[in-house]
């Protein structure tokens, strides 16, 4: 069985999710080839690799479709990340697969695949059945990055025309933070649970007697009560410090993976919170009652 | 410009879901978090452009009046016309509803059509980037601001990690966003009650094909997390709150 790994590329650089999607396709195939759209360093992903001049576009669907058509996969891994799922979809219905999304495993069933994914905000999985050939959109996180690294196999570059409709313009970097919360120890962040954007007061002295910063998730930021520089998660920063406590934030995929810290302490009124998974103690409790208790219980130790 | 906005409906995930393995069967619905900011998003683009937007909610026959507050919120904000699709049928495939959703979409003229990039429920497909391929025009997902620059749209994507790309689109297009380029605006109640009763709805049915390829084998709760939780009075919590921030020594 073959698998088709398409890579994500982004600023020239493949990322991290890529070596995870090889690292399971390589459990599973018996030959990977990996497609890269992009000037990166492709020597370390542990396959045969296929590398195309272009940028991150949607329009990469186009690439992904001629060589399937040339190799005939029976899977093709994207990663569910903002660039892949553009590509992953498009490709998907121009080609009338069956595709699986939100996906945390895959296993081979006879002639077809087993997905499982993680739906509803963390709150319900997901078994599909997906006939062969079908595409696959990964979350991140779900394999070990590990299994993916090594050295490149073969590295074969194609030239591949795509149509017009989209053009890339530039990279516009993230704005000079005032903050950087990927740098800090402690963060201290806030969700939809905080309620109200003048609560984020309370969030800001807890931090200050831990001696930490605030973050919050992205409801928070859309709704302009913090910065967008302050955002945890796939689209913002991902914080790896000592500790981050997570205040009234559920705790969906898409946050949780830009929470890398060594301990995560979750406060949320919902006891099935997915959020409390991944966090090393949880209580359950509203986050506007308990705040103001903790930092005064906080200020006592610290003889303040 | 001609902008349509899909808005669609999503178990609200506040109230608790019924799980059994054939099905879920939620509580209560709510708009879809990213649709609402699609919507937004492209009455700033009328606002910036001109035109005229266009609100087509999606559902189901069971969820069809799910979505009346939601549209009636849309018109509230400024949207001119108000659609709702109602699905022959219910689907979890993205690409089945893509395929009706173009059928439906296809001699409606639109310049763009803007759905939200993502639903809670979209483990089988997305429908932006689905819908496009369907109508065979270009797709970008991931957007958080949309300006019409010569007759294209100039689209800010997300890319991960606060970086953005930005990229020239001709028209006609879909456009995924994931927020809005500004929060949502605040529609004051005595103004939405009045939109409930002057907005006016078009309903059309649409037939959805059956596609075969992906089924779903069973729904089931994922795993209880391996900790205990603290739970009682907030007192109690806070005096445990402390005792673990000194263990992993942040006190």
């Amino acid at each position: 069985m073959n698998i088709l790994v398409f890579a994500e590329v982004i600023e020239n650089e493949v990322q991290e999710i890529t070596y995870e999607l090889v690292g399971k396709a390589n459990q599973l195939a018996d030959k990977v080839v990996t497609l890269a759209v992009g000037e990166a360093d492709v020597n370390s992903i542990n396959s045969d690799v296929i590398q195309v001049e272009g940028e991150s576009s949607p329009l990469n669907y186009v690439v992904v479709k001629k060589v399937f058509e040339e190799l005939k996969p029976s899977a093709v891994f994207f990663g569910n990340t903002l660039a892949g799922i553009d590509v992953a979809a498009q490709f998907a219905a121009d080609m009338a697969l069956p595709i699986a999304t939100m996906v945390t495993d895959v296993s081979v069933d006879g002639d077809g695949f087993v997905a499982t994914s993680v739906a509803y905000g963390g709150k319900v999985m997901v078994d599909l059945a997906l006939k062969s050939p079908a595409v696959f959109v990964v979350n991140r996180g779900s394999f070990p990055a590990e299994d993916g690294k090594g050295s490149a196999k073969s590295v074969k570059k194609l030239d591949i025309e795509i149509e017009d409709g989209i053009e890339f313009a530039g990279y516009i970097k993230p704005e000079v933070e005032d903050i950087d919360i990927s740098k800090a120890d402690i963060v201290v962040s806030v969700g939809r649970g905080i309620g109200d954007e003048a609560n984020i007061e309370l969030a800001e002295e807890l931090a200050e007697v831990l001696g930490g910063v605030v973050s919050g998730s992205r409801p928070v930021v859309d709704s302009g009560w913090l910065p967008k520089t302050r955002q945890v998660g796939r689209s913002g920063k991902t914080v790896a410090g000592k500790l981050y406590l997570a205040l009234g934030i559920s705790g969906a995929t898409e946050h949780i993976e830009g929470v890398k810290a060594k301990n995560v302490i979750a406060v949320n009124i919902d006891r099935n919170a997915p959020i409390f998974r991944v966090s090393r103690c949880g209580a359950v409790a509203d986050v506007l009652e308990l705040v103001p208790l903790l930092i005064e219980r906080i200020k006592e130790v610290k003889g303040e | 410009m001609k902008i349509c906005a899909i808005l669609r409906v999503v178990p609200d995930l506040v109230e608790d879901i019924e799980i059994n393995e054939e099905e879920l069967i939620p509580f209560a619905y709510i708009a879809n978090e990213r649709d609402e900011h699609a919507v937004e998003e492209a009455l700033i683009l009328k606002e910036k452009a001109g035109g005229t937007v266009d609100v087509l909610g999606v559902v189901d026959e069971d969820t069809a009046g799910d979505i009346d507050d939601a549209l009636a919120m849309a018109y509230a904000k400024g949207a001119d016309n108000l659609i709702k699709a109602i699905l022959s049928r219910k689907t979890y495939r993205r690409y089945e509803v893509a395929k009706a959703l173009a059928g439906f979409l296809k001699d409606k003229n639109y310049d763009v059509i803007i759905p939200g990039i993502q639903a809670i429920d979209a483990f089988a497909g997305t429908l932006g980037g689905m819908l496009a391929r369907c109508m065979r025009i270009p797709y970008i997902g991931g957007a958080i601001e949309i300006e019409a620059q010569d007759g294209a749209l100039s689209v800010k994507k997300e890319l991960g990690g606060g970086l953005l790309g930005e990229y020239r689109v001709s028209l006609p297009a879909v456009v995924g966003v994931v927020s809005a380029e500004r929060p949502l605006k605040f529609v004051p109640f005595a103004r939405l009650k009045k939109a409930m009763k002057e907005a006016k709805v078009e309903e059309v049915d649409v037939e959805v094909p059956e596609v075969e390829g992906v089924k779903v084998t069973r729904y089931y709760e994922p795993p209880k997390p391996e900790i205990t939780l603290l739970e009682g009075e907030p007192e109690e919590i806070a005096d445990k709150l402390v005792e673990v921030l000194r263990e992993v020594s942040v006190l």
